[in-house]
Formats: C-alpha cells, sequence, structure tokens
C-alpha cells in the first residue's frame, strides 16, 4: 500500500465532468451527482502495429 | 547448338506451303505483320492465337519447348535478335496516376513476372507502428491504427532504407504526428488524412523509462541525428505527407480527442498490401474479332445489335448494308456474337497471345512509368542474384 | 543449392530459396526456349516455404552453365523491355507535356 494514494481522474458517465477521487471518497460526480463514474484514459503511449 | 539446329533450318520450306485449311479469315491472320510464315496456317493459328468458342477457350497454352515445331522446319527457340525486332511498346494513356500500354512480342511468363512483381515486390513508404497518446474516439485504437496503415503516402521510397532490425533513424523511419480534438459544444470533427503532419525530426514523445539522464534532449521513440530536411532537397521543396487529403480516418463527437504518432517504415507488398505501389496491375491479351463470311442486310443489323459493348458497324456500300469490326479493343469476349445458329461459323473470336493490354493503376507513391522500370530492375536483380548464387 | 548427381552434370536440380514463381516461371520459359535443354520444370515443394527447385536437364552441356546463360538471357530480355518502355513513355511525354490531359 502507498502511505499516500494518488488521486485518480475519472469521468462523469453523464455530464462528462473530470472528477478527482481519493481513498474513501463517495463515488459520486461532484457537478450533478451522478453515481456511475469512468476511469480516465492513461497518457502513457500505447503502441500498435498498423496491421 | 547442336547438329539438331542445323537440322531445323535444313528442313525444306516447301512443307510448309501446304495447303491452309481454308477460309478468309486465316488468309487474314497469315498477312498480319507480326505472323511469321513459317508454319502451315492452322498451326501457326493454334500458335498465336487463342480461339474463343462457344462452349470454351482452346488453343490456350504457349508452346515454350524449343523444339516443339521441329519436324515441320520451324524453328521455335528464343532469338534475342528476333525478340528485339518483334518487341515492341506502344504508350495508350499516360495519367498522373495510371498508365495503359500495349505490350507486343512478349511471352506471358514475363508479363506475368512484371505484375506480379509490381504488386508485391515494389517497395513503399506505409504506417507499421502507430503510438497512442490518447484516444477518446469511439474508433479503437487497433482499428484505428489499421486504417493509418492504409493510408498511401507520397515520398520516393528510393531515398528509405529497409529497417530490419535497425533502430529507427532518419535514413528508415518517417514519423508523423496526428493531434485532433473536438471541443465540447461543437459540432462533430472528421479527421482526414490531412491531419497527419510530417515531423522531419523524428518522434517527440519521450521514452519514460530512464527518467534519471536529465542531461541534454530527453530521449525519444526514434534516434534522429539529424532533420530529414536536410537529407534531400526533395523534402524540404516537397514536405511529406499522404497523397491523398480526404481520407476519413475517424469522426470525433463533442469532447473526444485523439492524440498520436505514426511511424512509417519501407516495406514490400508480399509482407502486407499496404505497402503494395499499385491499386492494381493487370493484362488482358489483345481481344481479335474476324468475320469469316461477308455479313450483309438483316444478319448485318442483328450481330451489331448482339454486341453488347458495340464491336460492330454498320457500312453502307451501295445501298447494301455490311457489317464490320469496328472496335475490337472493347470486346469483352462474352462470346454473345457466337451465340446460337450458325453464328460460331461467321464470327471467330480470338486473343492475340503475346500481344498485353497492360495496365496499372499507382497508389501515388511514385509515377505509374517509374513503377514499372522499377519492376523490370526487380526482375533483373534476380537473375543477377542467382547467377551470383551458380558461380 | 544444387542436388544433382556428382558423375552427371547435365542433370541438375537448383534449390532457390527465397523466390516464388515470379522467377522460376520466366526461367522455365527463357531455358525451355534454349535448344541445349531436354527437360525443365519447376516446383514449390511447400507452399510455406519460400523456396522453389528448378529442374534442368541438357543435351550435353552442364545443366548450372545452361541456367546461367538463361538467367543472362532474362537480363538481356528485361534491359531491352525497359529501354523500349523508356522510350515509349518519353515519346507520349514529348507529344503532350502535359499531364492529365484527360482528366474531366
Amino acid at each position: 500500500m502507498d502511505p499516500q494514494p494518488e488521486p485518480v481522474s475519472y469521468i462523469c458517465g453523464d455530464c462528462g465532468m473530470e472528477n478527482t477521487l481519493k481513498q474513501g471518497d463517495v463515488i459520486q460526480c461532484r457537478e450533478c451527482g451522478y453515481r456511475i463514474l469512468y476511469k480516465k484514459r492513461t497518457r502513457r503511449i500505447v503502441q500498435y502495429e498498423a496491421r | 547448338m547442336s547438329g539438331k539446329d542445323k537440322n531445323l533450318h535444313n528442313m525444306s520450306e516447301s512443307e510448309s506451303e501446304q495447303e491452309g485449311v481454308d477460309k478468309e479469315g486465316i488468309e487474314w491472320i497469315m498477312n498480319l505483320p507480326d505472323v511469321p510464315m513459317k508454319l502451315p496456317p492452322h498451326v501457326e493459328l493454334q500458335r498465336t492465337r487463342v480461339e474463343c468458342k462457344a462452349d470454351a477457350p482452346i488453343h490456350t497454352d504457349t508452346i515454350q519447348y524449343s523444339g516443339a515445331f521441329a519436324s515441320m522446319g520451324f524453328d521455335n527457340s528464343l532469338r534475342l535478335d528476333n525478340f528485339r525486332n518483334n518487341f515492341k511498346i506502344e504508350v495508350i494513356d499516360l495519367k498522373e496516376d495510371d498508365i495503359e500500354f500495349d505490350m507486343i512480342g512478349i511471352d506471358p511468363a514475363l508479363a506475368n513476372a512484371f505484375r506480379r512483381i509490381l504488386i508485391s515486390e515494389v517497395p513503399t513508404m506505409a504506417i507499421e507502428k502507430v503510438l497512442f497518446a490518447n484516444n477518446t474516439s469511439i474508433v479503437q485504437d487497433e482499428v484505428l491504427a489499421h486504417r493509418l496503415g492504409l493510408v498511401p503516402i507520397r515520398v520516393d521510397p528510393r531515398l528509405f532504407k529497409y529497417s530490419d532490425k535497425d533502430a529507427p533513424n532518419e535514413n528508415n523511419t518517417i514519423v508523423f504526428r496526428l493531434h485532433a480534438c473536438c471541443e465540447r459544444g461543437k459540432p462533430r470533427l472528421t479527421v482526414t488524412s490531412k491531419a497527419l503532419t510530417w515531423l522531419p525530426n523524428g518522434s517527440e514523445f519521450p521514452l519514460v523509462s530512464d527518467k534519471s539522464v536529465s542531461n541534454s534532449k530527453p530521449k525519444t521513440y526514434t534516434s534522429f541525428s539529424c532533420s530529414q530536411n536536410t537529407l534531400s532537397k526533395e523534402f524540404s521543396n516537397n514536405p511529406i505527407g499522404p497523397k491523398d487529403s480526404d481520407i476519413i480516418l475517424a469522426r470525433l463527437g463533442p469532447g473526444q480527442e485523439i492524440e498520436l504518432e505514426a511511424h512509417a517504415v519501407k516495406g514490400m507488398g508480399k509482407t502486407h498490401a499496404k505497402w503494395s505501389p499499385v491499386a492494381t496491375a493487370w493484362y488482358r491479351m489483345l481481344p481479335e474479332v474476324v468475320l469469316m463470311e461477308e455479313i450483309e442486310d438483316e444478319l448485318a443489323e442483328e450481330l451489331e445489335k448482339k454486341c453488347p459493348v458495340n464491336v460492330f458497324d454498320i457500312e453502307d456500300i451501295a445501298g447494301k448494308k455490311r457489317a464490320t469490326v469496328a472496335r475490337p479493343r472493347d470486346c469483352t469476349l462474352c462470346r454473345e456474337c457466337i451465340r446460337g445458329d450458325a453464328w460460331e461459323k461467321r464470327v471467330a473470336l480470338r486473343r492475340v497471345k503475346d500481344h498485353f493490354i497492360f495496365k496499372i493503376e499507382s497508389t501515388g507513391a511514385l509515377p505509374p512509368e517509374v513503377l514499372f522500370t522499377e519492376a523490370v530492375k526487380i526482375l533483373e536483380d534476380k537473375c543477377e542474384r542467382l547467377i551470383a548464387e551458380l558461380s | 543449392m544444387e542436388h544433382g548427381s556428382f558423375t552427371d552434370e547435365t542433370k541438375s536440380t537448383f534449390s532457390v530459396a527465397d523466390e516464388d514463381h515470379t522467377l522460376a516461371n520466366t526461367l522455365r520459359y527463357t531455358l525451355n526456349q534454349d535448344p541445349r535443354v531436354t527437360f525443365c520444370g519447376y516446383s514449390i515443394p511447400h507452399p510455406s516455404d519460400n523456396r522453389v527447385n528448378i529442374r534442368v536437364q541438357t543435351t550435353g552441356d552442364p545443366a548450372r552453365e545452361v541456367l546461367k546463360d538463361a538467367c543472362q538471357n532474362l537480363m538481356v530480355v528485361c534491359q531491352h523491355v525497359r529501354n523500349t518502355f523508356d522510350k515509349a513513355v518519353l515519346d507520349v511525354k514529348l507529344t503532350n507535356p502535359v499531364r492529365d490531359i484527360n482528366i474531366k
């Protein structure tokens, strides 16, 4: 376990608002209260073969 | 050359003057300039023409064996000076990306070799690796990567090397960047190949693995030692990019974004069709339509109507209508004109075995006439390689 | 790459790697046109192997030399095709210097 869990970005399934949640936070959009949040795509590079 | 060869020439010429089968059609063929007057006409016809009969074509093979007609005093071996005298190329149509030409006096073995090489062995550059930094569009990464791979790139592949196992550098890799974003509240955005921008200095994405080395430039996915602009004058005058700027790659909804880098390398069509320099390259043998008898009046009109591609015309001579073959090149050999009753006796449909109508449609990396010369060079290289291996 | 009997050099099978019908069929054609060749043919033993076997039997000359001559002939033919083609294209370009004449 990390000593300080990093905040993770989520995207609201309804309004598309970006939310940053820490461990223990309520899973809910701050803007609209929607409870389905999607994890944001990583910026890490993914390589594909164009075939 | 042995005694066999001498025999060929000592044989009496009179044998070949045997009476021809019959009919004017054959005489007409014999008067064509490219037919040597050596074999009996019916054999000559079999040797030089494919005949399309109502049920099936006959005499479709080419007779290759040098002594095939030895008993008739005809030498079938390849004489290079003979080939030189008879071989002809006539360019019918030349456009930016297409060429149509007639190749006359060559064996299908060679014509087919050129076609096969054009499709699968003339190299081009094509996107092979796609590095995604972000893709929130509904087109999945692998699908988008595949689409990018198929985009033809306008660049001379002869200026580049195969990358094989070398690290990507300025001599074997072309890097494109694509960054498209559809902002919230805006209408949908169509991303086309125009959005691919060339990066002459190579990749801009840093390699994350070694953070410790913080001197000078961060390491990227390519190791260019200089800008590609300095490699060739062509590049700076005419920057590398996709051949067509209107190929749709993806459509973005509001809030969606694509950010990627595409690395193009040199390859051949036999590895993957994206490297094929031609959309298609094909040939057909010249159709030959011969009227075996005068076709007049109602029959002539019937014949003209029978043909779906209008090969025949009607001549008016002193009130008499006579059918003529006006556009034999358009004939698709659908055999509609030899269907029914006695038509097979009146019309002969043939193909000339050594006359090829060759068509090359380039995808745009190289002009079609350059592609053909490249293909012939590749066949020469193959021979050279074999000679080297045999010595 | 040559498999033949060591006593009779007039009959040989040549096994060529990294080639296919493109070269083998054109060579078969040129070899068959050579009066010294009594038999010539080729086969691809397995479609996933990149290899062709070319069989050459001659009237007396070494098969290896005859095959080499066939390659040489083929190269001469190719060079002639290229020259003829370049000339034909040049002619067309000179007569109508503007490209895309047939564009709508």
